[in-house]
């Protein structure tokens, strides 16, 4: 079964690679500073608080951040490099201007450019403060591994990195976080820790055909391969403005609301390696940013996504009659989920096991949650307690199910359980079990970069005319 | 990754030939295609998914569950049956003493029996390697404990075996590795049951299980479904179903609807080749360079007699004429009470605890040894029984059936009878499968050392019922089968009186091995899964050092 792992780190959804941190032998010396406990604590905290492990810490006994994870993505594998303090196969040897300047411009310490799957374009908000507190953090506590991470080795057009420049020219703005006049100290806190370090925008914000993030839709929802990265901002049917604050930081700390939510695929990760554990005042903190966050609206959502379906009473219909008018997807239904999600889909009482209805996976305007979850399962560790249900993909402990079958399952629990106005086709868990929706810079392939090339010189000239005319009209 | 090569007319051809797709079969193939060899697995049965069974089993009537119907939810291929009791189809022709305590039930299906077992993981006794020598009794093993106690933890590694990491509670001691996991824990009833006996020498002991409590890789935690036996409905108990999976993500082949009917020697009396028919009844050919007969207790003998030809007339492997002797279960009997306190049984795995103090002994010389299994199947159903057979109605029969089943004890007892040649396999000449292939018939006797044995547990029965007050005590007096199929190719140092050596390699065909149950010499008194498969491990890593040194 394919991980989901990190593909929240947008590389599946660029197109481009995730980067490679690898150094070149010809980096100068580092000036590491004196062992600072207190800075090198909070640096950790920052590192979590950024989910640098998502990517860096290959999942199933990696070593902390050594890299060597394999990102699917639709160009091929990307390998997360190794950002431990070794010297030959870290970022041991890295000054701390090499060190901001990867994480603010995405270009690491022998000047080549890292794809935009390193989300420089959000760390790049970080205050020099906490860039220092991670460079101590990185260089004093983090135990240098002296092993190779796999490199990664995209095909052509994708592994011309200097392409990355034109892409920044366009779209990185350099800039720190500015706390935004009349909002409190606690959103203002909220904002920089959804944005400069936990980057919730890079999965929940939708991107224009570059792959930027299209500002005036900011968490407004995208898609994230074979997952969906919902609305999150504060509109009360289309994102999370009906959410109590309560459920929110639950949300965020366990990932689990029962009878409204549960993380599944990367935001299970994101919870797991990065949320649960953050500060209490911290979560609250982007509790407070996300429920004022402006809202965005889509017509068609008429409920939120929580408010669909009600529990079954069906079973005692059709059990144990031979000519039980079952539909195919709800007898397979009862055979494959029904053990554990009960035939009412009320789920188990202790909640392990979730309830379908009032559940944001099944009401949601699009199945693709639904259906990822039925393919590759769900995996959260929280508090020492691992959730865990199975996929059905290839594979699947339980049962492999077909395309149909799990379009059969998913079109008969959206009906009885959720969103009825949801159809799934076959042809549709194909394109989730393939790795969902490919962006256009995939589809294009070779032609992507040099028509970026081209793209960017039109736009390049443009400017300087434009700049021309302005000086000239003085 | 090698795969088998098929021929136009739908012969095959592969490095390795595995037939049977069980939990045997299984890890076979998937360490020889994993070790690059094309595999290729014929299996008689159907291959259905899971979800089938459950929903068969969920629609089962009261008196099929009531009297533990584990066959009758697996449909069957119409050319390969297997035995069936509700109704009765006489697949296997039973006769002698104690023919009815022979009633087995295995699956010919993609997956095998484990489909329906109860995961219950347990190793033999280091004692019962040496059953002749230490006690006189029965026959010593071409190995020893030692040999095979590195396979036992591979196997329960592959299986993902939670038991006990308290040395006091593990059966036996003598471990090199830790369990994959530690037990599963007591429920109440154990608990209590064990607060109350163990202070009068009964040792109670957790059942190491092929689930756990906590995922285990990609198979789900046991959330106490209850149903082991005879589905579990959500994966989390180990089936034979994860190997083939596993194998063919290597590269091997799973034919189902295979029914292998002959077997091809060449004049070095290495096999050659065997033939199925498909479903259509056509037959088809595969050649190889190693053969398995993973079909276990019943099957692999039958095929063999059936397989006779030219050079070995008396059927093949056969030469010491012990094919099909030897056949050994558990026999055993249940006990039930009604304890004077609420146990609550029936919640959890549907195996947990067992009473093992009387397993090993100086008394083996003299009579079988006995271990008893605190079943903990919900006793839901029977209780219904015997509270609408008091005529109760209304609330007071609900109150009555909660009584009983919180009260319910059954205890399920294994004995272990010796190999008697005399135990026999033979090919029926009158009943015939639909292919025209003769059914098996089986002549038992569970014998006079597990008849005294019995006797004996009649006395740490009642002991055991008067410990927890109990009333109504019931102890079955037919023998009945415990699925645990052994001996039909027993496994010997001579070839003139036993079938396979310690890898379990036929001692007339050095490309043929015959893993699993029907080699094991004793029975010990616990389930034979763990010891098949370790025996099916101990077995692929002699093929694999065949392959490696051109034996092949």
């Amino acid at each position: 079964m394919q991980s989901s792992r990190k593909v929240r780190e947008l590389a599946g959804h660029l197109g481009l690679a995730a980067a490679a941190l690898v150094l070149s032998c010809s980096v100068v010396r580092a000036q590491v500073p004196e062992p600072n406990e207190a800075i090198a604590q909070r640096g950790h905290y920052l590192a979590v608080a950024a989910d640098c492990a998502a990517c860096h810490t290959a999942p199933g006994g990696g070593k902390p951040f050594a890299g060597g994870y394999g990102i699917a993505s639709p160009l091929g594998s990307i390998y997360a490099t190794n950002i431990t303090p070794s010297k030959t196969y870290g970022i041991g040897a890295y000054t701390e201007a090499q060190f901001a300047r990867a994480l603010r411009e995405g270009i690491r310490g022998d000047g080549a450019h890292l794809y935009p799957a390193m989300p420089y374009t959000s760390y790049t908000k970080l205050t020099d403060e906490d860039i220092h507190a991670l460079y101590v953090y990185f260089m004093t506590d983090v135990k240098p591994v002296e092993a190779k991470a796999r490199e990664t080795a995209l095909p052509f057009p994708y592994n011309i990195r200097a392409s990355m420049a034109f892409w920044n020219l366009l779209f990185l703005d350099d800039t720190r976080f500015k706390p935004e006049p009349g909002k409190s100290a606690e959103v203002n806190r909220g904002h920089y820790l959804s944005y400069a370090l936990a980057h919730c925008d890079t999965c929940h914000t939708p991107r224009n055909a570059m792959m930027a993030e299209i500002g005036s839709k900011a968490l407004g929802g995208a898609s994230l391969a074979s997952w969906y990265a919902p609305n999150i901002t504060s509109d009360q049917k289309s994102g999370v403005g009906s959410w109590s604050d309560d459920d929110l930081a639950r949300y965020l700390k366990t990932g689990d609301v029962p009878g409204k939510a549960q993380a599944g695929g990367p935001m299970a990760e994101a919870v797991e390696h990065s949320f649960q554990y953050l500060d209490d005042s911290d979560i609250r903190a982007i509790v407070a940013y996300i429920k004022q966050v402006p809202a965005i609206s889509d017509s068609r959502d008429t409920a939120p996504r929580d408010a669909y379906g009600k529990a079954s009473d069906r079973e005692t219909a059709y059990r144990g009659l031979a000519e039980s008018g079952m539909s195919r997807g709800e007898r397979l239904f009862t055979g494959e989920c029904a053990a554990c999600h009960r035939p009412t889909g009320k789920g188990s009482p202790d909640g392990y096991y979730p309830q379908l209805f009032h559940n944001t996976a099944v009401g949601a305007p699009i199945a693709d949650n639904l259906i990822s979850t039925i393919l590759m399962g769900v995996r959260r560790e929280v508090g020492g307690h691992t959730v865990y249900m199975p996929g059905f993909g290839e594979g699947s402990y339980v049962d492999a199910l077909s395309d149909q079958d799990i379009a059969d399952i998913s079109n008969y629990v959206e009906q009885e359980f959720g969103n009825p106005a949801v159809k799934v086709s076959a042809d549709d868990v194909k394109l989730i079990r393939s790795g969902g929706p490919k962006p256009l810079i995939a589809k294009l392939g070779a032609f992507a970069v040099p028509g970026m090339i081209v793209g960017v010189l039109v736009l390049a000239g443009l400017v300087v005319l434009v700049v021309r005319r302005v000086r000239k009209t003085r | 990754m090698a795969k088998p090569e098929f021929s136009q007319s739908g012969d095959v051809s592969a490095d390795v030939v595995v037939v049977g797709s069980g939990v045997v079969g299984g890890m076979i193939a998937n360490e020889l295609a994993a070790a690059g060899r094309s595999v290729v697995i014929l299996e008689a049965g159907l291959r259905l998914k899971r979800e089938e069974y459950v929903e068969n089993w969920r629609n089962m009537s009261f008196h099929n569950r009531l009297h533990s119907d584990f066959q009758g939810l697996y449909p069957q291929s119409p050319l390969a049956q297997a035995p069936l009791y509700f109704p009765a189809n006489d697949y296997v022709g039973l006769s002698g003493p104690n023919g009815s305590a022979f009633k087995q039930g295995y699956l010919r299906t993609v997956g095998g029996t484990t489909w329906h077992w109860a995961a219950s993981c347990w190793r033999h006794l280091p004692a019962d390697f040496e059953m002749k020598s230490r006690y006189g009794v029965g026959r010593d093993w071409a190995i020893s404990y030692n040999e095979l106690e590195p396979y036992y933890c591979r196997a329960e590694e592959e299986m993902g075996v939670s038991g006990p990491h308290d040395v006091s509670l593990q059966s036996p001691p003598e471990r090199s590795r830790p369990y994959p996991r530690d037990m599963i824990p007591f429920g109440y009833g154990d608990r209590r049951v064990a607060e109350i006996v163990n202070p009068h020498g009964f040792h109670l002991v957790p059942i190491p299980q092929g689930r756990s409590m906590e995922p285990f890789g990609d198979r789900p935690s046991c959330c106490g479904n209850n149903n082991c036996q005879p589905i579990c409905p959500i994966g989390a108990m180990y089936n034979g179903i994860q190997h083939i999976d596993r194998a063919e993500a290597n590269g091997a082949v799973t034919l189902a609807e295979a029914v292998v009917y002959r077997m091809d020697t060449d004049e070095n009396n290495r096999i050659t080749a065997v033939y199925w028919y498909d479903a259509h009844r056509q037959s088809h050919k595969a050649t190889g360079k190693t053969f398995v007969l993973a079909c276990n207790g019943i099957e692999t003998p039958r095929l063999l007699l059936l397989a006779a030809n030219a050079r070995n007339p008396n059927g093949i492997a056969n030469s010491s004429d012990q094919v099909g002797r030897n056949m050994m279960d558990h026999s055993g009997v249940h006990a039930s009470f009604l304890a004077n306190e609420p146990l609550w049984f029936g919640r959890g795995p549907a195996q947990s605890s067992c009473i093992v103090g009387p397993r090993d002994g100086g008394f083996r010389s003299e009579y079988s040894a006995n271990k008893m299994i605190l079943n903990n199947i919900s006793r839901v159903a029977p209780a219904t029984q015997q509270a609408l057979a008091l005529g109760l109605v209304g609330q007071e029969l609900d109150d009555e059936i909660r009584r009983r089943a919180a009260c319910g004890v059954d205890l399920s007892i294994s004995l272990e009878p010796l190999p008697d040649p005399n135990n026999r396999l033979t090919l029926s000449s009158t009943r015939k499968d639909p292919l025209g292939l003769a059914c098996p018939d089986i002549h038992y006797d569970v014998g006079d050392y597990v008849r005294k044995g019995l006797e004996s547990v009649n006395e740490q029965v009642k002991q055991i019922a008067g410990l927890l007050g109990g009333t109504e005590l019931r102890i079955t007096t037919d023998y009945n089968a415990n699925n645990h199929i052994m001996g039909g190719t027993i496994m010997g140092k001579n070839p003139k009186d036993s079938v396979v050596d310690g890898d379990c390699r036929a001692h007339d065909h050095p490309n043929l091995w015959l893993p699993g149950g029907g080699a094991m010499p004793s029975a010990s008194v616990v389930n034979t899964t763990l010891s098949m498969a370790a025996l099916g491990l101990k077995a692929a890593d002699s093929i694999k050092a065949d392959f490696e040194k051109g034996r092949a």
